[in-house]
C-alpha cells in the first residue's frame, strides 16, 4: 500500500528528477586534477565555485573541467569525509591540486546500522571490504568478496557447484536451529538475500560484529550483519566501464581409484575369502589389462569455460547523479550439464531536490537460471556415483544407452545419466526497489523516510528421465512468489555543541512484512518422457502441493552516539522487536547495548610518544536475538503425504506433523566485546584486535522425538551456548616507492562450547541424513563442555592382529577383522560404545591477502587456510567398504588391505564375513586442515597515451590452483550440508559434495 | 514543493500495518477439527498407511521387513557385498545400531501416533455413523497390526496409547508384551464390529481382515513367549469363523500358485489376499521388497534375501517348488544353475516382476506385499485347533489338505496329534517360504536354536550361539539414547 501511494505521486517526482538539469551558463574553462599527498588520484571530489550553485566532480582519473566567471574564482574542493579546501583559479592551467588524505582514513565515512559514522568515532568491531580491494580479481558472487577478506568472517564453500552453497559466519555458531547466517542489508533494505547482488556492483561492505554495532538491528542481529553498500554515480562527465571476463575451470584433483583390472582382481580377491564365486573370469581381467575399462570419474568431471561482462555507465550533474549497471555471467560447472547463468540489472539514482529535500533509489532486477547445482546430494551425487561404479562396467550397453545396473559395485544410477538424464532447473528472478526521501528540518535534524520491496519469483523444473528413474520418468514444476515489504521511518539529529559535544541521536520505527505463496505440481510415469517438464498432463498420474507463508517484524529502536572533543565516545541503542513467529506475550523483546571508545592518540601523553596516528580502545557489551526459525512452529499442524492404493492413482492423506511447541521464546545473545586500532608510521601500518565473548541462552534446538512417538522433532529452547574468540588485522605498507608491497593479513580464532542443556541432560543428538544408508545414527551430539559439530561415532583400534585371535573371537571377529574400543567392556560393539569422537567447525581462520606493484603491474596474491577441525569422509568410507550403496571397494588402497598370511599389519580390514565396518568412526575421520592459494592474480595497466582516451588493463589470475592438506577427499573445504538453519551442527561431512574447481581467468577492463 | 512533500512524509511515517503481528497460517491444519470431518477423517485414516510404506524410510516397503526376520531357516543373505545390517540378523549377532530395525519400528510407531489421534477422537467426526465408524474400524485394525509386528519382533514395548506430545513420554518405560497383546486383542475385536465386509478399496482391510489376524494373534499367545494354552482354543474358533464366512467376506484360495506369484497385476488383490499393502512406483510409492532386492547379483540384482541350501533341499518338489524358487540364472554368459552362481544359493521367484517385460530388473515396484493370506488362516485352523482339543479333526486335515493339494503333495491322513502338528508347522514353513511367517513359527513354538542347528557349510553360521535373548531385536539405540528407561 505504501509503494502504491508513492507511484501516484510519479508525475512530482519526475519532475524533481529533472530540475537539476537546468544549468546557466558560465564563461572561464578550466580543466584540472586532484590528488592525495601520496599523488593518487582522488575522484569523486566535489568542486563548487564558491558563492555560485556551478559545480563538478572528479572523474575516476581524479581529473575534472569547469567553467567559472574568471580568474579570481575560488573552487570549494569537498568530499565527504575529508578536510575542505579552497583554491583561487590563477591563468595557471591545467590546475593540480593536492588534498591532504592522511587523516582521510579515519575521517572516513562508513556506513553502520540505520545511519553513517565517521570510522575514527566507532565504537563498534567492523570489518570492512572495499571495491579496489578485489577489483581484478575474478570474484563472482559476495561469499568469494567475504572470503578471508574480514577478520572474524568464516567463509566456508559447502558446494563448489557455481552458485554453490555458502557458509558466511561471523564469529561462530550462535545457534543450532536457529539460522547462523549473518543478515544481509543491501542500500539499507534489512533482510536481502545476498546471492542476489552482482558483486561487480559492490562499493564497500561493512561486517558488523559486536553488540554494539550489531544491537541496532535486534532480534536479527545475533549472527551479525553484513551492509552492503552499492556503487553510487558521481557528478561530472560521463564514466563508462567495461569488463570481460573468460575463464576455464577443471576438478582440483581426481581420488586414486583401482582401474579395470585391479578392480576385478579385487572382487574376485574378496569372493575367494568370503566363499564366493569369483565374478570376474581370467579371461576378462586379461581383456580389462589390455583395454582398460571406465574411468568414471573422467566422464563425470569436465574442463569448462565461464564469462562474465561487465558495463556500468555514471554521471550525473552536481544535483543528480546515476549508475547504471549490467551483467552477464555465464557460468558452467566442472560437473557435466550443470551451469549458471546470472543476466543482473542496476540503477541507481540520488537527486538533491531542494536545499532541504533529498531522495535516492536504488533499483535492481537479478534473474539467477541454474540447472544440475545441488552438488551436494550424497548419495546420488554423480561424484558418490563416480567412486561407487565398477571401472569394469561399460558407460553403455550394447545399444547405446546407458547402463542402468551396475551388476558388481553401485546399487543406485549411472553417474553420467545421473548427470545428463536429469534436469533440475531453478530460475530466480528478484527485483529490489529501496527509496529514501529525506528531509532536513533544519541542519542536524532530518526525517528520512524508507520504502523497500522485494520481489521474488522462483520457478522449478525438474526431470527424471528414464535412466535415472528405474524407467518412470517423471517431472515437476513448482512456482513460488515472496514479497518482503519495509518501510522505515528515521529520524536523525546530529550536532556539534561548544565544538566538542558531538551528539548524534537516531530514532527509528519499522515494520517488515513477508508473504509467500506457492504451488507445486509433480508427473508421474511421462508419457512424452521427451517434452520432459513441458507436459505435465500427459502422465499416468500426478502430485499437487500448495504452500503459504507469512511473517512480521515491527519494531521501534534509538540510538545516541556521544563523542566528547572526539577523544571520549559513547553509543547507546536499544531496539524493541515484536515477531510473528511467537505466541502472543513472547513475541515482544528488549534489545539495548552500549559502546564505548577512547582515541588515546588524541591524548597528551600519547602524542608525545610520537608513535602512533590513531590508537582507540573500545569496548561493548550488548543483547541481540534470534528469531530466523520458520513461522508457525508454535502450532501443531498436519502434514500431507501421499500414498497408493489402486493402481495409477495418488491418493492423499494426513498425518501428524512435528509437535508445536506454544512456549517458543526467542533465542537471545549477549555479547561482551574488547578492542584495539592502531595506526602508525603516517598510516602505512596499521592493526586491530578483537577479543569477543558472546554466549547464547534459550538455544533453540529441533529436539529429536522418539520414533516410538512417531519421530521428527520438536523446536524448544534447550541450553546455553558460548563462542569466545579474537580477530585480528594487521595491515602495512611492506615496502613503498616504485616496487610496492601492501599485505594485510587477518586471523580469527574461535572456542565454540556448549555451556548446558535444558533439564540438566548431559547429551543431544542430530543427524545430517546425509549419509543415509552408510549409517543409521546420529552423527553429531550435543555435549556440555563440548562445541558444536561434535561427531560422535565409534574408535577405530585397526584390525585385530593374529596374536589378538582369542580376544577377537569374543566380539565373533577373527584376525584381519575391524577392531573397535569397547568403552563399556561387554564384548559387544553396540550404540553404548559410541562417543564424542571429533569436531567439524574450524577452530582457526586465516586470510593473507598481498597487493605487489610495479610501474603498470599489479600482482595480487590471496591465501585462505582453516585450520582445527575434523571431516567425517562418507566419500573415501563408501569407497573403501562395502556398503548399503556400494558393494565392492573402489579405492586403490584397498589393495594394502590385511590378507591372512601375506599382509597382517594393515589396518585396513581383510575381506571377511566377520568383518563389521562401521563409517561412522575414527576410522574415516580425518584432518580437514588446509592453506590454498585462492588466488593469483597479474594486472596490466595500459599507458593512457597509447590509447588515448581509454583506461585499459587487462589481468590474468589463477584460482584454488595450490593447496595444502592432508585431506583424502576431492576438496578439504566442501561438504555435504548446507548452511540453512540447523546444517552449521552437521558441517564436517563429506559425502560426495560438490569439489571446488580450479580456474584460470583472463579479463580486460576499459574505462572512457 | 514543500507542500506536497511534507505531508507526504508523514502520511509514509504513520503507515505502519496493524496486522503485522498476526500469525495467519492459511492452508495449515491445526488442531483436532482436522479430523471432525468425514471426508478429513478419511484423509487420516488413509495417512496413517504412509508410515507403514514409505520407501526405505519407515515401514514394510523395502527389504528391512526381510532382514528383521533373517534368524529364520528360509532366509538368508550375501555373506559379503554391503549386507552388514543383513548378515547381524543372518548369524544372531544384531547390535541395536542396526539399520534395518528401525525402519519397522519407527513405520509401526508412527502409524500407531497416527491412529491413536483417530481411536481418541473420531466419536467427534460428523458424518453418517456407518461411515465413520468403517473408518474407526480400519483405524484400530493398523494399530493391532502395527503393534503385533513389533510385539513379536521387540516383545516388551512402550506401550502408547496418546496422540498428543508430552515430555513426560520420554522417560516411559516398557511394557509387558502381555500388556500390548490385550491391546490388540482389543483393537482387533473392535475392528471387526466395525468394519465393513467388503474391503473399501485395495490394501485395505474388512471385518474377514479383523478376524483373520486376531486368529494369527491368539496362534501366537499360544506359544513362547505367552505360553497362554487357553488361546489356541480362541485361535480356532476365530480362524473357524473366517472359514465359515469366506465368502461374506470374498476370501478363497487361488487356484493356482504361479498366478499368486505372477510378478504381474493378476497378483494384486487376489481374493486369497486377507490383508496387504498396495503400491504403484509410477506414483512413486513403490514396494522395494520386490524387484532388484531378492534378484541374483548374476542378473544385476542385489542379493538382499535368498533361500538357505537345506531348506531348499528338504522343500517337497512340486508346482509349488517351482513357483516359489529361482533356480535358474540368465546371465550375460548364457543360463546356469544356482550352484554355480555368484553366491551358490536359490532365490525366490515369488518376489520377481515380470512388468512391462519378464524378469523387469527394477527396485520400485508396483506389486503388493501380501502380509496375511487365507491359506494361513487355514494352516492357523488346523493348527490351533489340534493344539486346543488334543486331537486331528477331519476339519482340520481339509484345510491343511487344501493347501497341500495346491501344491502338488498328496493329502495326510492317519497321523498322531503330533506329528499332525508338526506337519502343519512344516506345511507353513514351505508355503509361506520367504514371507514373514516361518520366524514367529520358529520363536513362538522355540524352533529358533534346532532350526540354525545343522546348516549348511554354504551357509552363514551363527556367531558365538543362540540363546533366547537372541529371539528378541535390541530396541534401536536412537531411541534408547533419548530415553534410557527403554534399555
Amino acid at each position: 500500500m505504501m509503494i502504491k501511494s508513492l507511484f501516484t505521486k510519479q508525475g512530482s517526482l519526475l519532475l524533481l528528477l529533472l530540475l537539476p538539469f537546468m544549468v546557466t551558463a558560465q564563461s572561464l574553462h578550466i580543466t584540472g586534477q586532484i590528488v592525495d599527498s601520496k599523488g593518487t588520484p582522488l575522484p569523486g571530489v566535489s568542486i563548487t565555485e564558491k558563492g555560485t550553485i556551478n559545480g563538478v566532480a572528479t572523474d575516476i582519473n581524479g581529473s575534472f573541467k569547469l567553467s567559472v566567471k574568471g580568474e579570481g574564482a575560488i573552487l570549494v574542493c569537498s568530499q565527504v569525509g575529508s578536510q575542505t579546501l579552497e583554491v583561487t583559479v590563477t591563468g595557471q592551467q591545467p590546475l593540480h591540486i593536492v588534498m591532504e588524505s592522511s587523516q582521510t582514513d579515519l575521517n572516513e565515512v562508513v556506513v553502520i546500522g540505520y545511519g553513517v559514522q565517521r570510522k575514527g568515532d566507532l565504537t563498534g568491531a567492523l570489518s570492512s571490504v572495499k571495491a579496489k580491494d578485489f577489483q581484478d580479481q575474478p570474484v563472482t558472487s559476495v561469499a568469494q568478496v567475504l572470503q578471508g577478506r574480514a577478520s572474524g568472517v568464516d567463509v566456508v564453500t559447502n558446494s563448489g557447484a557455481p552458485g554453490g552453497d555458502v557458509s558466511i559466519r561471523i564469529r561462530g555458531d550462535n545457534s543450532i536451529q536457529g539460522d547462523n547466517n549473518p543478515l544481509y542489508v543491501i542500500d539499507g533494505f534489512v533482510g536481502a538475500d545476498y546471492t542476489t547482488i552482482n558483486p561487480q556492483d559492490i562499493e564497500s561492505i561493512e561486517v558488523l560484529k559486536d553488540a554494539s554495532a550489531v544491537a541496532i538491528y535486534g532480534s536479527r542481529g545475533a549472527n551479525g550483519v553484513v551492509l552492503i553498500t552499492t556503487k553510487k554515480g558521481k557528478a561530472g562527465a560521463t564514466a563508462v566501464s567495461f569488463t570481460a571476463k573468460v575463464s576455464s575451470a577443471s576438478v582440483l584433483k581426481k581420488l586414486d581409484l583401482l582401474d579395470a583390472a585391479d578392480y576385478a582382481a579385487t572382487v574376485n580377491a574378496n569372493a575367494a575369502a568370503t566363499g564366493t564365486s569369483a565374478i570376474f573370469s581370467p579371461q576378462q581381467i586379461a581383456q580389462f589389462q589390455v583395454n582398460g575399462g571406465t574411468n568414471w570419474q573422467n566422464l563425470v568431471f569436465r574442463t569448462t569455460p565461464t564469462e562474465e561482462y561487465q558495463l556500468n555507465i555514471s554521471g550525473g550533474q552536481e544535483k543528480t547523479t546515476y549508475l547504471i549497471g549490467a551483467n552477464y555471467l555465464d557460468q558452467n560447472g566442472i560437473l557435466n550439464n550443470s551451469f549458471l547463468k546470472r543476466y543482473a540489472l542496476r540503477s541507481n539514482t540520488a537527486s538533491k531536490v531542494s536545499d532541504k529535500f533529498s531522495i535516492e533509489f536504488n533499483f535492481y532486477a537479478t534473474r539467477l537460471d541454474g540447472t544440475n547445482l545441488n552438488g551436494n546430494l550424497g548419495r546420488q551425487s554423480p561424484v558418490t556415483q563416480a567412486i561407487a561404479w565398477a571401472p569394469t562396467t561399460p558407460e553403455r550397453d550394447a545399444f547405446g544407452n546407458y547402463t542402468l545396473n551396475d551388476p558388481v559395485g553401485s546399487i543406485s544410477n549411472n553417474p553420467v545419466a545421473l548427470e545428463t538424464d536429469q534436469d533440475q532447473r531453478t530460475v530466480n528472478t528478484t527485483l529490489n526497489g529501496i527509496l529514501d526521501m529525506k528531509y532536513e528540518f533544519v541542519k542536524g535534524l532530518s526525517l528520512m523516510v524508507t520504502g523497500g520491496v522485494n520481489y521474488m519469483n522462483s520457478q522449478g523444473m525438474g526431470y527424471a528421465g528414464p535412466s535415472v528413474s528405474q524407467g518412470s520418468p517423471s517431472a515437476t514444476r513448482s512456482s513460488l512468489e515472496g514479497i518482503s515489504l519495509q518501510q522505515t521511518d528515521n529520524l536523525t539529529y546530529d550536532n556539534t555543541f561548544n565544538g566538542v559535544h558531538h551528539l548524534t541521536v537516531t530514532a527509528v520505527y519499522e515494520v517488515q512484512s513477508y508473504y509467500a505463496n506457492g504451488f507445486s505440481g509433480s508427473a508421474f510415469n511421462l508419457t512424452y518422457p521427451n517434452l520432459q517438464y513441458y507436459n505435465l498432463a500427459l502422465a499416468s498420474s500426478y502430485g499437487l502441493g500448495t504452500t503459504y507463508t507469512n511473517y512480521g517484524l515491527e519494531s521501534l529502536l534509538g540510538r545516541i552516539n556521544y563523542a566528547y572533543n572526539d577523544k571520549y565516545l559513547v553509543t547507546f541503542s536499544v531496539r524493541r522487536d515484536g515477531s510473528s513467529k511467537f505466541s502472543t506475550g513472547d513475541q515482544y523483546s528488549v534489545f539495548p547495548s552500549l559502546g564505548l571508545g577512547w582515541k588515546l592518540s588524541d591524548e597528551k601523553f600519547i602524542k608525545k610518544l610520537n608513535l602512533f596516528d590513531n590508537l582507540k580502545l573500545r569496548a561493548s557489551y550488548g543483547w541481540t536475538g534470534n528469531q530466523a526459525i520458520n513461522p508457525y512452529q508454535t502450532l501443531t499442524t498436519y502434514s500431507n503425504v501421499t500414498t497408493s492404493f489402486t493402481s495409477g492413482t495418488v491418493t492423499p492423506g494426513l498425518v501428524l506433523g512435528n509437535p508445536g511447541n506454544p512456549q517458543l521464546k526467542w533465542e537471545t545473545t549477549r555479547q561482551a566485546d574488547a578492542g584495539l586500532d592502531a595506526t602508525f608510521l603516517q598510516g602505512h601500518l596499521s592493526f586491530s584486535a578483537d577479543y569477543y565473548n558472546k554466549r547464547t541462552s534459550n538455544l533453540l534446538l529441533p529436539v529429536t522425538v522418539p520414533d516410538y512417538l512417531g519421530g521428527g522433532s520438536i523446536l524448544s529452547n534447550v541450553g546455553k551456548i558460548a563462542n569466545t574468540g579474537w580477530d585480528f588485522s594487521l595491515t602495512g605498507d611492506l615496502i613503498t616507492g616504485r616496487f610496492k608491497w601492501t599485505t594485510s593479513l587477518n586471523f580469527s580464532l574461535l572456542n565454540n562450547k556448549v555451556i548446558s542443556l535444558a533439564n540438566g541432560q548431559n547429551m543431544m543428538f542430530t543427524g545430517s541424513d546425509v549419509g543415509s544408508g552408510l549409517s543409521t545414527q546420529s552423527e553429531f551430539v550435543l555435549m556440555p563442555g563440548k562445541p558444536l559439530g561434535e561427531y560422535w561415532g565409534l574408535t577405530y583400534l585397526g584390525t585385530w592382529k593374529p596374536d589378538q585371535a582369542t580376544q577377537a573371537a569374543l566380539y565373533g571377529n577373527k584376525p584381519g577383522d575391524s577392531r573397535y574400543l569397547d568403552l563399556n567392556g561387554d564384548h559387544l560393539i553396540n550404540g553404548s560404545d559410541y562417543h564424542a569422537m571429533g569436531n567439524g567447525l574450524p577452530k582457526y581462520s586465516y586470510g593473507w591477502n598481498n597487493d605487489f606493484s610495479y610501474q603498470r603491474f599489479t600482482l595480487n596474491v590471496f591465501v585462505e587456510a582453516l585450520t582445527g577441525y575434523d571431516k567425517l569422509d562418507y566419500s573415501y568410507g563408501a569407497g573403501i567398504t562395502a556398503n548399503s550403496d556400494i558393494r565392492q571397494a573402489t579405492i586403490a588402497a584397498i589393495q594394502n588391505r590385511y590378507i591372512p598370511g601375506v599382509n597382517e599389519t594393515s589396518n585396513i580390514p581383510a575381506f571377511s564375513t566377520t568383518n563389521q565396518s562401521y563409517i561412522q568412526s575414527t576410522r574415516f575421520l580425518e584432518s580437514g586442515d588446509f592453506a590454498r592459494v585462492k588466488n593469483i592474480a597479474l594486472a596490466y595497466h595500459f599507458p593512457k597515451e597509447l590509447l588515448k582516451k581509454l583506461d585499459a588493463s587487462v589481468f590474468v589470475s589463477a584460482t584454488n590452483y595450490f593447496t595444502i592438506t592432508h585431506y583424502k577427499g576431492f576438496d578439504p573445504e566442501t561438504n555435504s550440508v548446507t548452511s540453512a538453519p540447523g546444517g552449521d551442527v552437521n558441517q564436517g561431512i563429506d559425502y560426495g559434495s560438490y569439489p571446488n574447481a580450479k580456474t584460470l581467468t583472463v579479463g580486460l577492463t576499459a574505462k572512457f | 514543493m514543500k507542500k506536497i512533500l511534507l505531508p507526504l512524509l508523514v502520511t509514509l511515517l504513520f503507515n505502519g500495518c496493524t496486522k503485522t503481528l498476526q500469525q495467519n497460517p492459511k492452508g495449515q491444519l491445526t488442531g483436532n477439527s482436522a479430523i471432525n470431518t468425514l471426508p478429513g477423517l478419511q484423509a487420516a485414516v488413509l495417512g496413517a498407511y504412509e508410515p507403514l510404506k514409505n520407501g526405505y524410510t519407515s515401514g514394510f516397503a523395502s527389504s528391512a521387513v526381510v532382514a528383521v526376520l533373517m534368524g529364520s531357516d528360509d532366509l538368508t543373505t550375501h555373506p559379503a557385498s554391503n549386507k552388514q545390517d543383513f548378515r547381524q540378523m543372518d548369524q544372531f549377532d544384531v547390535t541395536n545400531t542396526n539399520g534395518r530395525t528401525p525402519v519397522i519400528w519407527l513405520g509401526c510407531y508412527k502409524s500407531i501416533f497416527n491412529l491413536n489421534n483417530i481411536i481418541n477422537n473420531y466419536k467427534s467426526t460428523a458424518g453418517p455413523v456407518t461411515s465413520v465408524n468403517q473408518l474407526a474400524g480400519e483405524a484400530y485394525f493398523l494399530r493391532a497390526f502395527s503393534y503385533f509386528w513389533l510385539v513379536r519382533l521387540f516383545n516388551n514395548i512402550p506401550l502408547v496409547t496418546t496422540s498428543t506430545y508430552n515430555s513426560s513420554l520420554l522417560s516411559i518405560t516398557k511394557s509387558p508384551a502381555t500388556a500390548i497383546y490385550k491391546l490388540i486383542e482389543n483393537d482387533l475385536q473392535q475392528a471387526q464390529q466395525l468394519l465393513p465386509f467388503n474391503k473399501p478399496a485395495p490394501g485395505r482391510p474388512n471385518a474377514g481382515s479383523a478376524m483373520a489376524l486376531l486368529a494369527e494373534v491368539y496362534l501366537m499367545e499360544g506359544g513362547y513367549p505367552i505360553n497362554d494354552q487357553s488361546k489356541y482354543t480362541l485361535a480356532a474358533a476365530t480362524a473357524q469363523s473366517v472359514i465359515n464366512n469366506k465368502a461374506l467376506y470374498g476370501f478363497a484360495l487361488v487356484p493356482d500358485l504361479s498366478t499368486l506369484w505372477s510378478g504381474t497385476s493378476t497378483a494384486i488383490n487376489t481374493p486369497e489376499a486377507e490383508f496387504e499393502f498396495e503400491f504403484d512406483a509410477a506414483a512413486g510409492n513403490p514396494n522395494s521388497v520386490y524387484g532388484k532386492s531378492p534378484t541374483p547379483g548374476d542378473e544385476g540384482g542385489w542379493d538382499d534375501y535368498f533361500c538357505e541350501i537345506n531348506f531348499f533341499n528338504n522343500f517337497p518338489a512340486g508346482p509349488r517348488k517351482d513357483a516359489t524358487f529361482h533356480t535358474t540364472f540368465i546371465t550375460g554368459n548364457g543360463m546356469i544353475p544356482w550352484q554355480d552362481g555368484q553366491t551358490r544359493h536359490p532365490y525366490y521367484q515369488k518376489f520377481r516382476v515380470n512388468t512391462p517385460v519378464p524378469n523387469y530388473l527394477t527396485s520400485a515396484t508396483s506389486m503388493s506385499l501380501v502380509l496375511l493370506r487365507y491359506a494361513q488362516t487355514l494352516l492357523t485352523f488346523a493348527e490351533a485347533q489340534t493344539r486346543a482339543t488334543g486331537a486331528v479333526s477331519s476339519d482340520a486335515y481339509a484345510a491343511v489338505n487344501a493347501i497341500r493339494v495346491r501344491a502338488g503333495l498328496p493329502p495326510l491322513s492317519g497321523l498322531s496329534v503330533t506329528d499332525f502338528e508338526n506337519a502343519v508347522v512344516q506345511e507353513r514353513a514351505w508355503e509361506f517360504a520367504g514371507e514373514y511367517t516361518r520366524w514367529f513359527d520358529l520363536v513362538r513354538l522355540q524352533l529358533v536354536e534346532s532350526a540354525n542347528a545343522n546348516k549348511n557349510p554354504g551357509d552363514l553360521q551363527p556367531i558365538n550361539g543362540i540363546t533366547k535373548a537372541d529371539y528378541f531385536l535390541p530396541i534401536p539405540f536412537v531411541d534408547i539414547q533419548i530415553n534410557p528407561n527403554l534399555n
